[in-house]
Parts: structure tokens; C-alpha cells; sequence
């Protein structure tokens, strides 16, 4: 077969799926009859109400000297770990707002850490390629640094995003720039499975963001700056179970909802989106009208216990809250003097779901707990 | 059932209601609001709520908090008759809120009581020191939070008369962060009235009841956070003091946030203003300490200088209330962080006040004057003398550190005409001489060096040793003079050797350039990289680095083969098939063909086993697999590759290399060493290294910390120049692949220095895969870095590399083929005799006119995007010297950018004639 044939071939096989895809499209909009937000006005619900004082910022967590660029909180403890571009992992104390340990990186240019389900351990990754993981208990050398325990290296390109699989300590999975997630054998240091790449299905260019189903740790979904969504099951590495197209920007950032069913996603063309992982629908679009044509990029979300509110971080330095079911800004947390100065990077909820974390380019980390008597939800 | 029921009540969902309907003749339309359910969640709290029913709650009290913002100070009184009750116990509290919830008057208390929890009473109750009983008060003066407390309850009293009922088990279930640590927390009302409470119960203190109350209201516009003590004007006028003070608004000795307490009472003290804090407050006065013990509004500003010597030991009241690694990493940042460190600007030596590269040098010198205090000192560079100014030695530290200025005749105030080092020395020091036996008639002036040995000036032999004798450190103990501290080994280590030593975190941030080298694909960026880690590094790849290095070159080396056993089937075929045209043309006279009889072998044909490996690598190079075999695979085909090089059908191809387009330049200096270099014991030299590609691409980013070596041309160029041995530069080398227009990390890099971008020179006449010249690819790239929002107003260093290859290119193949420079028509004179490219006479050559050309053309495209200037160097990236001139002026840049900014702007032009083009 010559080569201006293959390409023939080639150019006629790209129309056929284009024009699937624009059926698929079509179809789903005929199916897809109303939105969460429409249906929910419909029955009348209305927003959930938040006095100026029902979250409210209690600590500031000072100490970084970088842009805070990831955060995570453990499961029990109330404990976090922040990663900052001046090149450190501080893991807090989020109670008395102290740091516990201060770990100085390899490599400076760090993007992301997590915590590991137990809290014995941190992993963090960034454009070295590797994900590295320290053992907080294990002893400091002379110069008082936490040595590594375990690097994973093989990715080839940076290290975007990393989280543990819940309720193992020993399974991590990692997206990176070179278009795959891979999930890690942290004993053996080896790759158990890669989630696209060249010869597969996958990502068409960076992946920015992974999250495990907490109801089914074998489904996590990918975020990509190929501005689509994929769900993957980690037992089928070959190809990804479903792709939710629907964002006009890089998706900065995916978050499974509390029920598993559902995820949210956040992008750089300024909405969130949430989408159903049973029907691939798009279920609804969280999108603010701003006056200028700068359209901030939501750089991190995350969920409410209950999924009511979801908290969505721009890149202008605004947090919102939005309720989820009206689809309705019903907070700012940018807008009381006492917020960030700089981007908000990154947030993340206690595992009770009592306090928000946000972490910022000002440097800071910030909690927001529910005041009062203002019940989580 | 009454029939009327469901008439009287349209809403009928509610089946207790209507239960209970009999009693209400309800007729009006359905409310809007939800009517209270409260009662049968508490039902087996009525018999507790009878205790509670005791306290007098009368409206008109409870109101006077809400509406008169400044508490009268007997308030107080009212608050203890009050509240003394709910200490009965903690169910009682419950009852509390269940009553006054239907009273939706009395929101106050509602709101401060509904967030009660059991848990956090009973850590009260159960914390037998006094001082923490007393948190809600200092919480009650505390204005901000009192702010807080108010309008939160107002707001709760809202939803409690909403949901009056359900606001209990709310209460219960919810997990408050307030009062999970009621001690450290937020001042949510519930603290409030616990502390009022129980301070109030425990007034037989008498500092309690003279207390001024000085509760203020503030409205919501003017609360700025519940972390910051002092409000922001307090702030600014504590910026404009040098000295901190703290706002104390307590007597004297009590805690000065929550005005407790007394001079007994254990306190941890601000390292800035002095302030001190009990231990309920000192958590939330001080946060999260990122700079050891201060006061949040604290922090940044420099310590009280009588308190240094405290620093980083820690009190028994932080140690008990923090972890043992929280208290480590408080006290690790107190000791380290940059706004803790002595001010460079209060040590004087020689007169001139030091800077902070002078100061770190002094401080971490082998033998540093210890406890250093500001103040005014001499330091005798030569012998290592140092003293207060006006005064005689103290002690002796390491000679010759590059501080401060020269020394003065009269640093010690010396009157006795006999000179050490030309300083006028003491009465004293001339009395130890006398006894270590010095002739000192006639007022010499001496040399002394650090180990002891002087010399009168002027003249060369050695006439002995001060110290030498034993009797000589008695007097100097006698007379408190210092003597060597260590004086057998004399620390005569170079100041080289202080660099190597670990420089403190906030010195190393300051003092380190960092440097960012980008370029495209195949630009020979990677080679710069090699280059200064083998011309500035000691060691300049690890042992795994080397190992990880000849693997890869010898994978490179089987992918060569590979291209060249290609090329040899397309040259078998091309050959035969000339051949066979020959034969069939040649039929008449078949003795004239090729020697050998065989009509199907060229020079080009090899034996069947070699045959059957040459097609095994093509067969992996084309799947891609190279990478995943080869390592591993080397040791077995090793002997085969050895016979295949002997082959002359692969000489034959070799020789025709210029024909393969696919075999990089490089190859050929690999492939004459074929067999060395499969060898298992092959060791890659720093050549092979440098030659060797893919070397560093297997991570997205490689950097390398290194400064430049004193070379004797360089001290003759910055002499004046003394804090250089501290500056540090690290050289970030990026990935081309991923650095596209929305490049998600690049902003991570806009604390760079500078950019080097690289570009080779030789690529105006090679093509991408989709045809695209990639010299204007590399435009493209460079374009798309230099307008990067990350990049503005950074300075750029293009290095045209690879000029070598290009100057020899030029001459064979036109410019022009580049349709960027296709007004290329260099003036080149006729009577080119000297073809050597380092002539100095006027006479470029061609690749010299082509460079500056190109360079020209880069600079307008530079000053099209940002207006300013492209600095441009060309390299030869295997040449080390080449390298090395090129990051040396990128150094050049780097300190210029410095003393650019310290220069008024009335200067600028005479930066602009500045030429930017870099020959050497």
C-alpha cells in the first residue's frame, strides 16, 4: 500500500469518526431533555443560603516561601500536606496550624502530592518525570532533610497530578505530560498498568488531573489538556471506558463526586462541568457571566460531603461556592478581605467535610471551617 | 378525629400536627416559613430543662449585649448572675437553647449556646489549670472575634427560630472546629460563653473583677480576619517604628492578648515586640509561627537583638502544648529563617558596614567569631586578628575572608608606634610581645600571619614565632589576649573550599542565578548542558549517570548500525539494478563485468547470518522496539555487530554515509569505535558523553548547580568583584516537547535570570518530517518563548550552536536555501588568501558574515515582539571553551542586569550602544 493512499484511508477514516462523533453529539443533545439546574427549579428547590459568617477562614498556614501549588488532607488527623515551588512538602497540623514536617525536594519544581491513605507516607511529583515517595517516619539525615524512600520513575513527561488508591497504602496513580496515568506498585517501584499513550486509546495530549471513584477504587477519571474527560478502569488499561467530550479548554482538574456516579471537572474555559459516568451525559455546566473578555481558568474543585456545594478555585483569585443543584454562585470566598492574594492552585476538603483547604500563589494555605452551628452538607 | 381537621389545616402533610391540631384553631392561609418542630426530639431532656428554667432570663437582659455595642463594665455582674448556672452541667445547656428557642426574641443566647458541645465542656472541665478556664474572657475582649461571636449568634437565632427543633441534634452531629480544641480554636460563641462562665465562676482572683472591660463592637466592614491581634492602623504605625512595641491595653505582667494573669503566670515571649502570651493564646497570637516565636503582625520584621541568644530553644509551655516535631520545626525556622538573621548593616568591620554575601562568608569561615553582636569591629586580614573597634584583639578567626574594608592604623586605638599588619597595636599586645621574647625596640612594624610567624617590614626571612613558645599562650591567657584556636593546623584551607561548604537556605535562594536553556529538538542544547557540568562540576556524572549513559549510547550505537544496514539494502538494490542494466547492455562481451562471477553480489552483499541480524534490526527499528531490547540484548549480539564490521559490504556503505540523511553527524564518531564501545567494559569518556545524544532528554528537566572557577584571566576582569565565590548559578535545561503556547509549567520558571535559547545554525537547510525548514521552526519556537507572558522583561541569550558545522556547511550549500534569509549577499572579497575563521585581519569569512547576518535577523525579530535587545553568541557546542565564553557572558548579563537596576534610568542610553553581539 503506497503512502498517498494510507493517507487517503487515513483522511477518510478521521471523516467517518468525526461524523459519529457529531451524531453522538446530536443524539445526546436530543436525549438530554433538561439540566440538574432546570430540573431542580422545577421542582422548586431553592439555593442553599450561606450567611457571611457560616465559612468562615480560621488559620492561616504560613511557611512556604514558593507558590503552594497541591494540596492533601489525610483521611483521619486532620492532617495536610502542601507542596510549594520553593521546593519543600510541608505537612501540617491543621488543628494548631503547625508544621510537622518540613521535606525539602529533589527537585524544586514540584506540582503535586497526596497523601497517602494511612498518613505514613507523602508522595509528590513535578517535571522531573518522577513521582517520589518519603516515609514520614522514617529517620532524618544530617542535614535534617527526609530522605526518599521510593522514587517511580518512567514517565516521560512531568508528573501532573498523583493520588493513592483509598485504602491502599501501597497503589498510586499518576497522570503525567507524556499523555498517560499510570498506576504504581509503590513496593516494587514498578508500573502496573499505563492508561493510554501511543499504540492505545488515550489521552491526545497532556494529562492534567486524575480521581479515584472513593465508592469503586477501580474507576478513577482523567482530565486533559485535550479538553476531554476519561474514565478508566484499572483493569482494562487498553482503553478508556468512556470519554466525556463537552469542555472548550484544557480540563485542569477532574473530582469524583461523593456518590461515585458522577464526577465534576474544572477547565480553562472558565466553567465546571459535571458529568454522569453511567450515561456520559453532561449534566450540568457551572459557568459565571464575567464582564471582560479574561475568562479565569478554574484551576481546582472539590465536593461537599453531601455534593450540594462545590468549590471551584479561578485562576483571578476568586474561590466560588456553587451549589450544585442550582447551578448558582451561592459564595465567594475570594470577596472577604481576608483571602488569597494570588491564584487559588489548589483545594481540597477534610475527609469529614467540615473544612475547606485552599492553598494559593500568595504563599499561604488557608482553612475555612463551617462556623457555628451551620450544618456540613 | 375532628371531621374539621382537614379543613382547618390545608397543609397536610404534616401528620403530628394534626395529631395536635385540636388544640389550635388555625383558619389563616399556610405560613411561608416552617413552623417549629422542636419539641419531640427533646423530650427526655424536660426534666434538665427545669434546672436551666431557674436562670433569670429576662428579655430586657439579654437583649442589652445585642443592641449597646460597649459593655458597661457591670455587665459583669450581670453575666456572672447570669451564667452562673449553666455550670450545673452540660445537659443543662441543652435545656437552655430548647427555651429559648421558642422565645425568638432571645436570639443572643441562642445562638451562643446552640453550639455547645458536650466534648469541649468536658475538656474544660477536666483542664484543672486556672489560666485555661479563663479563654472566654480574653475571647470577650478580644474585638474581633467578639464581632464575630455577635453576629453569628444573630444569624443562627435567625435559623433557630426557623428550625428551632432540629438546630439540637445539628449540634450533635456536627463535628465544630471550633471546638474540637476549644483552647486553640476560633472564638465561636460557644467558647465565649464557657470562658465567660467559667471565669466568671472563678473570680476569686482579684485582677478578675478590677479588669476593665473593653468590649467594642465593630461592624463587619472594619473586621479583618479573626488571626490578626492588632488591628491594620496598629500595623502601619508599628512599620514606621524601628522598634516594635507592642498594644498592651492590660496591667502590667498579664498575658497581652487576653489581659490575664500575672507576672507568674508562664508566658511565652514575641521575639520582635516583646509581647507576651499565656498559654491559651499563644497559639492564636503567634499562628503558625513560620518564623519562630512572633506575633502574626510580627512577622518579617527583624528580632530584638538582646533576644538572639534565645533563639531556638524552646520553653516547656510550647512543648507542652504542641507535638515534639511541631516544636522541632518551629524552632529549626526560628534559627533559620532569613528575617531572624543578624542584619549584615549592624557589623561593621573596618569601618564599613558588611553586606550579606560578607556576613555569610564570615559566618560560616572555618573558625567565625562566635556570638558576633552588632557592633563595630577591625579584622586583620592577614593573621586573622579581630577585635572591637578601638579596642585590642578579641580573638583570632580565619584570615584573609574577603570582609569589609582595610584595616586601620588606629582600629585598636593603639599608642605604642609598634605596628602589627599596619595596625597601631595596644599596650597590652606590645607587653605580650615583650614576653614571647619579640625585639620590639626601635618600633618595629611587623608582619604576622596566621600561623604566628612575623617578619618586620621590609624585609624576607622569618624571624620567628609569635606563639610558638608555651609560655606565650600563659601570658596571652594572663593578659586576655586571644591565641590561635587551633594552632598546629592553621587554617590555611583556600576559600574555595568554604564554598563547598552548606550555605544557609536563605542565602543560598539570594545568591542563586538560575538560568534557563531552551531549544528546540536537535538544537545541541543538551550538549551545552553536558558541556558545563563536565567544565564546572568536580564529578560530573555520578556512577548511575555513567552506567544509565552507556546504555544509552550503546542502544544509539545499534540504532546507527541499523540506518547504516538500511542504507546498504538500498545500495545492494540500486547496485543491482545498475548492474543487471549493465549486464543486459554488456551481453557481448561478459569478461569486462565485475571480478567476481555471481550476477546477483555487489560490493554491497553479506553472508546470510548477517543477513538474517540486518533484518532483525530493521524489523525492531521499525516497531519502535529498540528502546526495550537493547540494553539488555547488547552483550549477545556484541560478537555479531564485531563481524559485521568487519564486512566489507558495510565499509563500502560507510564509506557512502553523506548519502544517509538519517545518520546523524555524530555517528561516525561512534561507529569507528563499534567494537570498543559494545564492549560490557566499555566506560564512556566525558567525549563520548558529550558526543552522545538523548542523553539528558530522558527527563522533561535536567539542572545543575555549579559556579564559575576562579581562573587567573577572570580575577584580572572582576577584582572589585568580592562576593562571587557566593553566587551561584544553576542551569535549567527544559524539553523542547511540551512547551508549546499553552504551556502549563512555564510560569513556574519566571524566577529565572535569564533564558538561553538555543538555535543551530546548521539547520537552514534541513527539513522537518511534514517539510517544514526547521530553522523556521526554531523561529517559530523562539517567537512563541519570547512573547510568553512569563518571559517579560527577561533577558534572552540566543546561542547560534553549532557554528562549526555551519561554517563548513556555508561554503557548500547557500543560505538562501532558508527562505528567512533569502536576502543574504554578502560583500565577500575577492582575494580570500586567509581561510582560517580566527584571522583577525578585515577579512570574515563567509560563515562569520552568515552568523552576524542571522544574528541580525533574530535581534529585529526580538525587538519586534518586546522592544529591547537579543543578546546573541555563537558556540560550538563540542568545543568546551566555547561553551565556557558563552556562559560566561551570560554571567556578564546577569551582573549587568544587577547594576542596571541600581543605575537611574538617565543611564539607560549608554546601555543601548553597548554592543551585543558576544566574539571571541
Amino acid at each position: 500500500m503506497s503512502v498517498p493512499e494510507l493517507k487517503e484511508r487515513h483522511a477518510a477514516a478521521t471523516e467517518t469518526v468525526n461524523n459519529l462523533r457529531e451524531r453522538l453529539r446530536q443524539r445526546r443533545n436530543e436525549l438530554l431533555d433538561t439540566d440538574v439546574a432546570g430540573y431542580a427549579r422545577s421542582q422548586g428547590r431553592s439555593p442553599v443560603t450561606f450567611g457571611p459568617t457560616d465559612l468562615v477562614c480560621c488559620r492561616i498556614l504560613q511557611g512556604h516561601t514558593g507558590k503552594v501549588y497541591s494540596l492533601d488532607w489525610t483521611p483521619e488527623r486532620n492532617r495536610i500536606v502542601s507542596a510549594s515551588q520553593d521546593g519543600r512538602l510541608i505537612v501540617w497540623n491543621a488543628l494548631t496550624s503547625q508544621k510537622t514536617h518540613a521535606i525539602k525536594l529533589p527537585c524544586a519544581w514540584v506540582m503535586t502530592c497526596a497523601f497517602s491513605p494511612t498518613g505514613q507516607s507523602v508522595a509528590c511529583g513535578g517535571l522531573d518525570s518522577m513521582c517520589s515517595i518519603f516515609n514520614l517516619n522514617s529517620l532524618t539525615d544530617r542535614d535534617g532533610n527526609l530522605p526518599v524512600s521510593k522514587t517511580l520513575s518512567g514517565h516521560k513527561g512531568y508528573v501532573s497530578c498523583c493520588q493513592y488508591v483509598p485504602n491502599e497504602d501501597i497503589h498510586i496513580i499518576t497522570s503525567s505530560g507524556d499523555q498517560t496515568c499510570v498506576l504504581w506498585d509503590i513496593t516494587t517501584g514498578l508500573r502496573t498498568s499505563i492508561f493510554g499513550g501511543e499504540f492505545q486509546s488515550g489521552h491526545t495530549a497532556d494529562v492534567l488531573s486524575v480521581s479515584i471513584n472513593a465508592s469503586d477504587s477501580r474507576t478513577f477519571v482523567s482530565g486533559s489538556c485535550d479538553a476531554t474527560a476519561r474514565l478508566w478502569d484499572t483493569r482494562a488499561a487498553s482503553r478508556a471506558v468512556r470519554t466525556f467530550h463537552g469542555h472548550e479548554g484544557d480540563v485542569n482538574t477532574v473530582k469524583f463526586f461523593p456518590d461515585g456516579n458522577r464526577f465534576g471537572t474544572g477547565s480553562d474555559d472558565g466553567t465546571c462541568r459535571l458529568f454522569d459516568i453511567r450515561t456520559g451525559h453532561q449534566l450540568q455546566v457551572y459557568h459565571q457571566q464575567h464582564g471582560d473578555n479574561e475568562v479565569p481558568h478554574v484551576t481546582s474543585i472539590a465536593f461537599s460531603i453531601s455534593g450540594r456545594l462545590l468549590f471551584a478555585g479561578y485562576s483571578n483569585g476568586n474561590c466560588y461556592v456553587w451549589d450544585t443543584l442550582l447551578a448558582k454562585v451561592v459564595l465567594n470566598l475570594g470577596s472577604p478581605q481576608n483571602s488569597h492574594e494570588g491564584r487559588i492552585s489548589c483545594l481540597g476538603l477534610s475527609a469529614d467535610g467540615s473544612a475547606l483547604c485552599t492553598g494559593s500563589w500568595d504563599t499561604n494555605l488557608k482553612i475555612w471551617a463551617f462556623g457555628g452551628n451551620r450544618r456540613v452538607i | 378525629m375532628p371531621p374539621e381537621e382537614g379543613t382547618t389545616f390545608p397543609s397536610l402533610e404534616n401528620e403530628e400536627e394534626r395529631e395536635y391540631s385540636f388544640a389550635v384553631e388555625y383558619t389563616g392561609p399556610p405560613v411561608p416559613y416552617e413552623l417549629p418542630r422542636a419539641v419531640p426530639i427533646n423530650v427526655e431532656k424536660i426534666p434538665l430543662a427545669a434546672v436551666a428554667s431557674k436562670v433569670p432570663l429576662s428579655n430586657t437582659e439579654l437583649h442589652i449585649p445585642v443592641v449597646t455595642p460597649i459593655l458597661a463594665p457591670d455587665r459583669n455582674r450581670f453575666s456572672k448572675e447570669l451564667l452562673l448556672q449553666p455550670t450545673v452541667s452540660p445537659t443543662s445547656v441543652i435545656a437552655f437553647e430548647e427555651r429559648v428557642s421558642e422565645n425568638t426574641n432571645n436570639c443572643l443566647l441562642s445562638g451562643e449556646l446552640s453550639s455547645y458541645e458536650s466534648g469541649e465542656l468536658a475538656e474544660l472541665i477536666n483542664n484543672n489549670d486556672i489560666s485555661s478556664r479563663r479563654l472566654g474572657a480574653c475571647s470577650v475582649s478580644n474585638e474581633h472575634s467578639s464581632m464575630l461571636d455577635y453576629c453569628d449568634s444573630f444569624d443562627k437565632s435567625r435559623e433557630s427560630s426557623s428550625r428551632a427543633g432540629v438546630s439540637n441534634d445539628d449540634d450533635l452531629n456536627q463535628a465544630d472546629w471550633g471546638s474540637n480544641e476549644s483552647v486553640l480554636s476560633l472564638d465561636y460563641p460557644s467558647s465565649r460563653v464557657s470562658s465567660l462562665k467559667t471565669g466568671d465562676c472563678n473570680n476569686d482572683s482579684s485582677a478578675e473583677v478590677r479588669r476593665p472591660q473593653v468590649v467594642t463592637f465593630r461592624d463587619i466592614e472594619s473586621d479583618n480576619g479573626l488571626d490578626e491581634e492588632f488591628s491594620q492602623d496598629d500595623v502601619q504605625h508599628q512599620v514606621v517604628t524601628v522598634k516594635r512595641e507592642p498594644q498592651t491595653k492590660g496591667k502590667k505582667g498579664s498575658c497581652y492578648r487576653c489581659f490575664k494573669g500575672n507576672r507568674f503566670t508562664e508566658k511565652e515571649v514575641c521575639i520582635v515586640c516583646d509581647a507576651k502570651y499565656c498559654s491559651n493564646c499563644v497559639l492564636r497570637a503567634m499562628g503558625s509561627m513560620p518564623e519562630g516565636r512572633k506575633c502574626v503582625t510580627c512577622i518579617g520584621f527583624p528580632i530584638d537583638e538582646s533576644k538572639r541568644g534565645s533563639l531556638g530553644k524552646c520553653s516547656r509551655m510550647l512543648k507542652r502544648l504542641l507535638s515534639d516535631l511541631e516544636v522541632r520545626q518551629i524552632m529549626k525556622a526560628e534559627k533559620l529563617c532569613e528575617a531572624n538573621q543578624l542584619p549584615p548593616e549592624y557589623i561593621c568591620v573596618n569601618g564599613q558596614p558588611l553586606c550579606h554575601e560578607e556576613l555569610a562568608i564570615l559566618q560560616s569561615c572555618p573558625n567565625p567569631p562566635k556570638k558576633l553582636k552588632p557592633g563595630s569591629y577591625w579584622y586583620d586580614k592577614v593573621s586573622g586578628l579581630w577585635g572591637k573597634e578601638g579596642q585590642k584583639p578579641s580573638k583570632i578567626i580565619s584570615p584573609h575572608l574577603n570582609v569589609g574594608g582595610s584595616i586601620r592604623p588606629d582600629a585598636s586605638n593603639g599608642s605604642t608606634q609598634v605596628c602589627i599588619n599596619g595596625r597601631e597595636i595596644t599596650k597590652v599586645e606590645l607587653r605580650m610581645l615583650q614576653l614571647a621574647g619579640v625585639q620590639v625596640a626601635g618600633n618595629p612594624h611587623f608582619w604576622v600571619n596566621e600561623d604566628g610567624s612575623y617578619q618586620e617590614e621590609g624585609q624576607k626571612n622569618t624571624k620567628g614565632y609569635i606563639w610558638g613558645k608555651a609560655g606565650t599562650k600563659l601570658v596571652c591567657a594572663v593578659l586576655s589576649l586571644p591565641v590561635p584556636s587551633k594552632y598546629s593546623n592553621p587554617c590555611m584551607e583556600p576559600l574555595s573550599s568554604m564554598t563547598s561548604r552548606s550555605v544557609p537556605d536563605y542565602l543560598e535562594q539570594r545568591t542563586l542565578q538560575k538560568i534557563l536553556l531552551v531549544g528546540s529538538t536537535g538544537s545541541g542544547s543538551s550538549t551545552i548542558f553536558k558541556q558545563a557540568k563536565i567544565l564546572y562540576k568536580d564529578v560530573p556524572f555520578s556512577a548511575g549517570e555513567r552506567e544509565n549513559i552507556k546504555l544509552s549510547i550503546q542502544t544509539n550505537m545499534y540504532g546507527y548500525l541499523g540506518i547504516l544496514l538500511e542504507g546498504r539494502e538500498r545500495f545492494e538494490e540500486e547496485s543491482l539494478a545498475e548492474m543487471r542494466k549493465r549486464n543486459c547492455s554488456k551481453e557481448t562481451d561478459p569478461e569486462a563485468g565485475s571480478s567476481d562471477d555471481s550476477d546477483n553480489k555487489t560490493i554491497y552483499y553479506i553472508g546470510p547470518r548477517l543477513k538474517a541480524f540486518s533484518d532483525w534490526l530493521l524489523k525492531t527499528m521499525v516497531s519502535g522496539n529498540l528502546d526495550a531490547i537493547f540494553p539488555a540484548a547488547t552483550r549477545e549480539y556484541a560478537p555479531l555487530v564485531e563481524e559485521l564490521w568487519k564486512d566489507a559490504a558495510i565499509w563500502a556503505t560507510y564509506n557512502r554515509r553523506s548519502e544517509l540523511e538519517m545518520l546523524p553527524s555524530v555517528a561516525s564518531y561512534y561507529l569507528e569505535r563499534v567494537v570498543e564501545i559494545l564492549r560490557m567494559d566499555y566506560e564512556p569518556s566525558d567525549v563520548d558523553i558529550l558526543y552522545a545524544e538523548g542523553v539528558t532528554s530522558s527527563n522533561g528537566l535536567a539542572c545543575v548547580d555549579f559556579s564559575f572557577p576562579h581562573s587567573s584571566s577572570d580575577e584580572s576582569i572582576d577584582t572589585g568583584d568580592q562576593h562571587d565565590s557566593l553566587l551561584r548559578y544553576q542551569l535549567i535545561r527544559v524539553q523542547a516537547r511540551g512547551l508549546g503556547e499553552n504551556c502549563k509549567w512555564l510560569e513556574m520558571f519566571e524566577d529565572v535570570g535569564m533564558v538561553i535559547f538555543c538555535v543551530a545554525l546548521s539547520d537552514y537547510d534541513q527539513f522537518s518530517a511534514d517539510g517544514t525548514n526547521k530553522m523556521l521552526l526554531s523561529k517559530k519556537f523562539f517567537e512563541s518563548i519570547v512573547t510568553h507572558p512569563t518571559f517579560d522583561q527577561m533577558d534572552f541569550l540566543l546561542i547560534l550552536n553549532k557554528f562549526d558545522l555551519f561554517e563548513e556547511k556555508i561554503e557548500r550549500v547557500p543560505l538562501s536555501r532558508c527562505e528567512w534569509f533569502d536576502d543574504f549577499h554578502p560583500m565577500i572579497s575577492r582575494h580570500r588568501t586567509n581561510t582560517n575563521s580566527n584571522s583577525i585581519n578585515n577579512n570574515p569569512t563567509l560563515g562569520q558574515l552568515a552568523f552576524h547576518y542571522i544574528a541580525v535577523k533574530f535581534k529585529r525579530l526580538y525587538s519586534l515582539f518586546t522592544g529591547r535587545k537579543l543578546y546573541v553568541s555563537h558556540v560550538k557546542g563540542l568545543e568546551s571553551s566555547s561553551v565556557d565564553a558563552a556562559l560566561k557572558y551570560a554571567r556578564e548579563i546577569l551582573k549587568w542586569d544587577e547594576e542596571r537596576a541600581n543605575l537611574s534610568l538617565s543611564e539607560h542610553s549608554f546601555y543601548s550602544t553597548e554592543a551585543s553581539s558576544f566574539s571571541h
